[in-house]
């Protein structure tokens, strides 16, 4: 039986460069509001997403509500140890106007904040602004990085990765996938 | 006597003390669900939007107007439009075992018998 090794030529390769790439297996995801795609990231490997949508809350105490956008939460499987969160608050519209959206929550996410730089920086080719600071949350110490991105269309990206003390420092390079894999959708 | 009934009793009120305990470590939320989730949770909560002026920020912009709904679109008269058919399909009614269960044989052994 002759065999046309032309026609084998193909899967052969076909079979080689499946061994050969790096495993992509990450989960890409894009941030919608009202319909629109704002920007997309990507989901590590056993990392878990919550996604949530927008939203009232309705402050108990004082009996007045505050729109939320929505808040993507993204942690490993195995670590709650590590968080990310991505937000895309209506109505702010530049770096600084995200800065300002930030320290109106930073006293919900971080007990004691203490910003220890803040650099410019270039997300997804897009301007983004670095804050990195520690902090306190529920008697434990915590880095965070908090950053703006500046989105076409007058809109910000805000995300806030939290890495608590005793977390596995291998997980900043998953963390900073997700920021290497942030795009604009538009 | 006395001093067993103290000794059950402690014991009863240890082991609820322990089942508290243990059920403590559950969290919040029972069932399948993210429980709690510190972060998460605190990102929603933020004072950009807080209507109340407690602490009046002179810098700040004015707030946007939330967007309001569009109205809903209205289907269109006359025939409904068709339901697009979901992916999975429900499963078939049970289908009938065609053979029967046997009739008991015989008896059952401890049946009371009839008063005498």
């Amino acid at each position: 039986m002759r065999i046309n090794m032309r026609s084998m030529l193909a899967p052969c390769i076909a079979a080689l460069m499946g061994l050969a790439t790096p495993t992509v297996a990450d989960t890409p995801v894009t941030y919608t509001d009202s319909g629109k795609a704002l920007f997309q990231f990507e989901v590590p490997d056993f990392w878990t997403l919550r996604v949530g949508g927008p939203r009232e809350i309705e402050d108990s105490a004082v009996g007045d509500t505050r729109g939320v956008a929505r808040v993507m939460g993204m942690r490993p499987v195995t670590d709650d140890n590590v968080w990310i969160g991505f937000v895309s608050p209506t109505g702010v519209s530049s770096i600084e106007g995200g800065i300002r959206y930030l320290q109106d929550i930073d006293k919900f996410l971080v007990k004691d904040p203490q910003v220890s730089g803040s650099s410019k920086a270039t997300i997804g080719g897009l301007p983004a602004q670095v804050i990195r600071g520690t902090g306190r949350r529920d008697g434990r110490g915590i880095n965070f990085t908090a950053t703006v991105i500046d989105l076409p269309g007058n809109r910000v990206a805000v995300a806030v990765a939290i890495l608590r003390d005793g977390a596995d420092p291998a997980y900043v390079n998953d963390l900073n996938d997700i920021f290497g894999s942030f795009r604009s959708a538009r | 006597m006395a001093h067993k009934l103290m000794k059950r009793t402690l014991l009863a009120l240890g082991l609820c003390a322990a089942g508290f305990s243990i059920t403590g470590c559950d969290g919040v939320s029972v069932g399948v669900g993210y429980g709690y989730d510190p972060f998460y949770d605190s990102m929603l909560w933020n004072d950009y939007y807080h209507d109340v002026n407690v602490n009046v920020d002179v810098n700040r912009p004015v707030r946007p107007d939330r967007p309001i709904n569009p109205d809903r679109p209205r289907p269109p008269d006359g025939k409904p439009p068709v339901r697009p058919q979901p992916p999975i399909a429900k499963p078939p009614a049970r289908p009938r075992p065609p053979v029967a269960r046997p009739p008991v044989a015989r008896p059952p052994i401890h049946r009371p018998g009839p008063r005498r």
